[in-house]
């Protein structure tokens, strides 16, 4: 099907503009800093010893600079929800930028990664032409001490710990990996700090050293009294030049300008060592990091209080707590913590009830799959009264003490400023849509949504039940508001065994948007386009990479009702 | 902490050292290091390394992502039978390639990495886990008509079961059941 610009340039365009840019700064640091080494002149004798090497190594270094200080900006969560919230970010396009920050956190990895090997390789070549062109004449250029030595140990040494710490950071981060362990990839991944702590140490060595004194000694240039720092890369009439004048008596001063063959020299070179770029570069971004982790810590210190925990069907938990000063807008996440479960393990769990001025109760929905949230249940609802929806009263006092870290942004939060919102969830998906639900339940007026499609997909009717009672409560205040279009519900029973066919008997609203079988997309979004003719819909999915791919695609396609899909997703994983 | 299965992990680690190995060698033989052979060493344990690891065994709970194409590659790892399903034996073999390859600088990256694959590979098989190939899963066919026992013996309108019902005596020879009589006797002819 046709692709509509307009609904591809809103889409992807500016994601990928961002990455054209981040390209386009790459290739321009590597060739200006390749440059530098292969003909500047304060680099010359350096040049002249180690060749390629040395041009390789320091352009693949300073592209390692950039991305070893941009990588940590996609991770400081906090003030992505920070710049999602604020009226800092005014451009609904700059903001959905920002969902895709952990892409552009892996593509930073991945270039990393590159480049450390091309930058190990290329000074593996130094380390033998240090040996293998080891001249009296550079004592203190050279980092080998003499001819055969292998030179350069401090640096060398941390570049290796380096490599090993990204060897097993990088192994534990393939996607295999990430779903099916991802304790793995967890701990792993915090190795990062020690990685960032050799890499200061690595760049302090001063292995590579420029040289200082170029007015007094140009590269290329004779000295009278014996060795001549002739190369033996000069033109033939230069050295003629030389022959012939030579003999003849001393050249006068002003043959030293730049316009003459032959220069003389004044002094021995001297060489000093750069200062460590690196630091400049990466130490914004790991204060900026650590501040953010230091601020989550001491803000996630105070436990939660547990109000109640309620068993839902189809191995579904609710629990809802208050903390003080905890604000969430609908959409957000926050990170569980509970020490008596794992001591270091945390996980995240959309809200699925916000607190509002009224009313400072919120709440997560936690599906049981795994060993962390099973254990997690067995503490909060011991066994006996897990099929028993009335729990003793001794309960309430022994639940254990629950951390929570965030909020934290996501798309999702978006759906609330798009005029026209399709909302997809796949089963226990709906979670960022229900504390959307509750918010509208709360007060609609305030925000720019005027229509929510609302397309739930499960394979199990049970399933329904976790939100049947807020849909309903929902479809009747806007039956009594006067505005029964504002939330269109459609429920699909994705597999059946064909014996339950109604969710309840008091949901009568849901029972008759309660559809058998998949849902048809394209036939969805074609009715979409034509009854909201001309205005932007936001499509938001949370479920199955299936539907994500159809939908994605589905809003790039044209439609001829002049109807614009902006497509937001959200990666886990 | 306790269902993490490390043999994933190891094997990733394995497959990556491979490449670090082969590599290192290209850059130890095409730079002419002093010794070069332990170059070309490192290049051929690199490419046995990479062709054992390739195919990525099964996880004990779940399902497995196969890798692209791998399923030639399990075919013949999985001929070798115990050599290759062992853990222990993957570890020591991985230990011993890698250690040559020490001594020369452009390819001890090579060594350390594959020595901690190796030591991750241990501590999989102290756990007891072993190798099991991805097969491919059988198509079911869908048994076309296997539901259908016995077709019904009277056109419709039928009545309802239990009027169907005969008693035992009358049923012998009567081909009919019901009110409804067949002018021709009808047979159950699919098995």
């Amino acid at each position: 099907m046709a692709v509509s610009w307009r609904s591809w340039l809103a889409n992807e365009g500016v994601k990928h503009l961002c990455l054209l840019i981040w390209v386009s700064l790459n290739v321009l640091l590597f060739w200006k800093t390749f440059l530098l080494y292969n003909q500047g002149p304060e680099y010359h004798y350096l040049h002249q010893m180690l060749g390629l090497g040395l041009c390789l190594s320091r352009a693949s270094a300073s592209v390692l600079n950039l991305n070893c200080s941009l990588i940590l900006l996609p991770m400081c969560r906090t003030l992505l929800a920070y710049l999602r919230g604020s009226q800092k970010v005014p451009s609904r396009r700059t903001r959905r930028l920002l969902d895709k920050s952990r892409t552009f956190h892996i593509t930073c990895g991945v270039t990393i990664c590159i480049f450390s090997g091309v930058h190990v390789a290329a000074h593996l070549v130094n380390a033998l032409n240090f040996s293998v062109n080891y001249r009296e004449d550079f004592v203190e250029l050279n980092a080998a001490r003499y001819r055969e030595e292998v030179g350069g140990l401090f640096p060398g040494l941390t570049g290796v710990c380096m490599v090993l710490v990204l060897f097993l950071m990088i192994t534990a981060s393939t996607y295999a990996i990430r779903v099916s362990n991802y304790d793995i990839f967890w701990y792993t991944h915090n190795l990062f700090f020690v990685f960032y702590m050799l890499l200061m140490l690595h760049v302090s060595g001063g292995l590579l050293k420029y040289q200082t004194n170029l007015d007094t000694h140009p590269p290329g240039c004779i000295n009278l009294n014996g060795t001549h720092f002739q190369n033996t890369h000069l033109p033939e009439h230069l050295s003629d030049h030389f022959h012939e004048s030579f003999p003849g008596g001393f050249s006068k001063p002003d043959e030293l300008t730049q316009n003459t063959f032959v220069k003389i020299c004044m002094e021995e070179p001297r060489f000093q060592a750069n200062f460590p770029q690196t630091w400049l570069w990466i130490s914004g971004p790991l204060c900026l990091y650590c501040a953010e982790r230091l601020y989550r810590c001491i803000r996630s210190n105070k436990p939660v209080t547990i109000i109640s925990v309620t068993s839902h069907p189809s191995d579904v938990m609710e629990i809802r707590m208050v903390k003080e000063n905890f604000k969430a807008r609908p959409g957000q996440y926050i990170i569980l913590h509970c020490p008596s479960v794992s001591a270091l393990e945390n996980h995240p769990f959309t809200l699925t009830m916000c607190p509002t001025e009224t009313k400072a109760t919120f709440g997560v929905h936690l599906k049981i799959v795994g060993d962390w949230t099973e254990r997690f249940r067995d503490l909060l609802l011991p066994p006996s009264s897990q099929d028993s929806e009335i729990l003793p009263f001794i309960q309430s006092r022994n639940y254990p003490k629950l951390y929570i870290d965030g909020p934290f942004g996501s798309p999702f939060e978006e759906s609330l400023n798009y005029e026209v919102s399709l909302c997809v969830a796949g089963g226990i998906g709906v979670t960022p849509f229900a504390s959307i639900l509750n918010t509208l339940l709360d007060d609609w007026k305030p925000y720019k949504l005027r229509r929510l499609y609302f397309i739930w997909v499960c394979r199990d009717i049970q399933s329904f039940h976790w939100f049947a009672d807020l849909l309903c409560v929902l479809y009747n205040k806007f039956w009594q508001e006067n505005r029964p279009d504002y939330v269109n519900i459609q429920l699909y029973l994705s597999q059946t065994d064909g014996i339950q066919k109604i969710i309840g008997e008091k949901y009568q609203a849901l029972n008759s948007r309660l559809f058998i079988g998949r849902p048809r997309w394209k036939l969805l979004f074609d009715e979409i386009a034509k009854c909201n003719r001309g205005k932007t819909v936001g499509v938001f999915c949370c479920g199955p990479n299936s539907i994500s791919k159809i939908l994605h695609k589905l809003s790039n396609r044209n439609n001829s009702y002049g109807t614009r899909f902006e497509y937001n997703k959200e990666s886990f994983s | 902490m306790g269902q993490i299965e490390w043999a994933m992990w190891a094997n990733e680690q394995a497959l990556a050292s491979g490449l670090i190995l082969i590599t290192g060698g290209i850059v130890a033989t095409a730079g002419q290091f002093t010794q070069w052979y332990l170059g070309a060493y490192s290049i051929a344990a690199g490419v046995l390394v990479c062709l054992l690891e390739y195919p990525r065994g099964k996880r004990t709970k779940g399902s497995t992502m196969e890798r692209c194409g791998q399923k030639y590659l399990t075919r013949v790892v999985k001929l070798f039978g115990p050599l290759t399903r062992n853990y222990y034996i993957r570890a020591f073999l991985h230990l011993g390639l890698a250690v040559p390859a020490g001594f020369l600088l452009a390819t001890i990256l090579g060594t350390a990495c594959l020595a901690i694959a190796s030591g991750i590979y241990l501590l999989a098989a102290i756990r007891g886990e072993q190798w099991s190939p991805i097969e491919p899963k059988p198509k079911e066919r869908p048994q076309i008509g296997g539901t259908i026992k016995q077709p019904p013996s009277n056109p419709p309108p039928r009545p309802p079961a239990e009027a169907r019902k005969k008693p035992s005596e009358e049923a012998a020879g009567i081909p009919t059941g019901g009110p409804q009589e067949n002018p021709m006797p009808v047979n159950d002819e699919v098995v």
